[in-house]
């Protein structure tokens, strides 16, 4: 008796999570254009952010730049505010290249980490994959899942403004990380943040120069 | 024909000495400017000045700039305040650093952290010129009519891995350093140009502590 109390709490726990967070939403097949928009847009601009990487207790703060140098090519540098490059990555098509890496952050879990999280918000190469969209109950949000077998991106749209308000990434339905974008100014987010769930590390990016 | 000649021969040559910036010639006294700034640097006891900082990103054919303003005073205290486009504030006071990122203030131990105690040599010497007598760079002097160029070359293999040479350019009439120039092995570069250059005003010690 007692096991079998035991064991139905377990289940419940374990469907419970892993239907909790993605389970209510609604599937909708009304909307047409089912990819996001990218924040970055089709532009060649640069973007200059004020960065914060917050990783186990140690933390680095500097001036990040992105730059779309050809369609499908972007390069991110990381300095420090006194000049000092940390790193230097290149997103081609689906290539990354490392070209430069200070001592500090050469450690494959980071970098690696790092690349994926800005992976996720240069939105580059979302047509390749599987796409579906839900609404959330109360019917203010799209969300686009794209399911890149292994995660499953949910970018959570605003009806009204129609502005990429949240982008989640799952494993397995878990949430691993959140990328929350805000302060939308001339339709581009001023603020964003990347929070991961499953390890300790915050990055804060804040727009200075567009 | 003559003219030619003479042509290909001064490419050559100065393509031999290459390391002769455009515009400048080789200093042929140095000793007496190396004095002669040292005499300089001692009659200093503050300075206050603003700052340009370019920071140039080849690959992106970028420049990022930032703005600030920057106080000195002996020994061993310095306040680097960026104030455009973003705040962030790094004080030296003696062998404590203090920085300030979104109004939050962390403080270390200089002598804790190799590259605290770099950032710190480096910024000193760059501000009062004594980086001319650090056993860790090879200095080459140039001028012109208005200015001094020293070009320091580090010779230690750290150093070498992100610093080609400083350039440090000095101004004739008093001696003040009002260009810094960091270039990096690949082609990117700093440079920090001060202006609004005062120096020996009263400036409180309450400057270089952070709260």
């Amino acid at each position: 008796m007692k096991n079998l109390l035991l064991n139905s709490f377990i289940i419940i726990l374990i469907s419970s999570c892993s239907l909790g967070h993605y389970g209510k939403l609604k599937k909708v097949n009304t909307i047409k254009d089912s990819l996001p928009h990218s924040i970055f847009g089709e532009n060649f601009n640069s973007f200059l952010f004020k960065t914060n990487i917050r990783v186990y207790g140690k933390e680095y703060s500097g001036l990040l730049v992105t730059k779309q140098m050809e369609p499908n090519d972007y390069r991110v540098i990381f300095t420090t505010e006194l000049g000092m490059k940390l790193f230097d990555f290149q997103f081609k098509d689906s290539t990354f290249t490392l070209h430069y890496c200070v001592p500090q952050f050469n450690r494959a879990a980071l970098l690696n980490t790092i690349q994926k999280d800005i992976e996720v918000l240069l939105m580059n190469n979302l047509k390749t994959h599987s796409s579906s969209v839900y609404t959330d109950a109360k019917n203010t949000t799209n969300i686009i899942k794209i399911d890149f077998g292994k995660t499953q991106n949910y970018y959570f749209i605003n009806q009204e403004q129609k502005q990429l308000i949240k982008i989640e990434q799952a494993k397995k339905n878990r949430k691993k990380t959140t990328f929350t974008l805000g302060n939308y100014i001339d339709n581009f987010p001023n603020n964003i943040l990347i929070q991961h769930h499953d390890i300790k590390l915050k990055i804060e990016l804040n727009l200075l120069k567009k | 024909m003559n003219k030619i000649i003479t042509l290909i021969i001064s490419l050559f040559v100065s393509s031999i000495f290459a390391q002769v910036p455009a515009g400048y010639k080789a200093v042929k006294e140095t000793d007496g400017f190396k004095q002669k700034m040292e005499e300089q640097s001692k009659l200093i006891n503050s300075i206050e000045s603003d700052f340009t900082q370019e920071k140039y990103l080849s690959v992106m054919s970028e420049k990022i700039i930032t703005k600030g303003h920057f106080l000195f005073k002996k020994v061993n205290m310095l306040r680097w305040e960026y104030t455009e486009p973003l705040k962030y504030l790094i004080a030296i006071n003696k062998d404590k650093m203090f920085i300030k990122d979104n109004g939050k203030v962390s403080k270390y131990d200089i002598n804790s952290n190799k590259m605290f105690k770099s950032i710190n040599e480096m910024m000193m010497s760059t501000v009062n010129g004594t980086l001319l007598n650090n056993k860790d760079y090879q200095p080459s002097y140039f001028e012109n009519d208005k200015l001094y160029l020293i070009e320091l070359t580090p010779l230690q293999k750290g150093a070498k891995d992100f610093l080609k040479v400083i350039q440090l350019y000095v101004q004739k009439t008093d001696y003040a350093v009002v260009k810094v120039k960091m270039i990096e092995p690949g082609d990117d570069y700093t440079t920090i140009e001060f202006t609004n250059r005062k120096t020996n005003q009263p400036i409180s010690d309450e400057k270089f502590i952070v709260k």
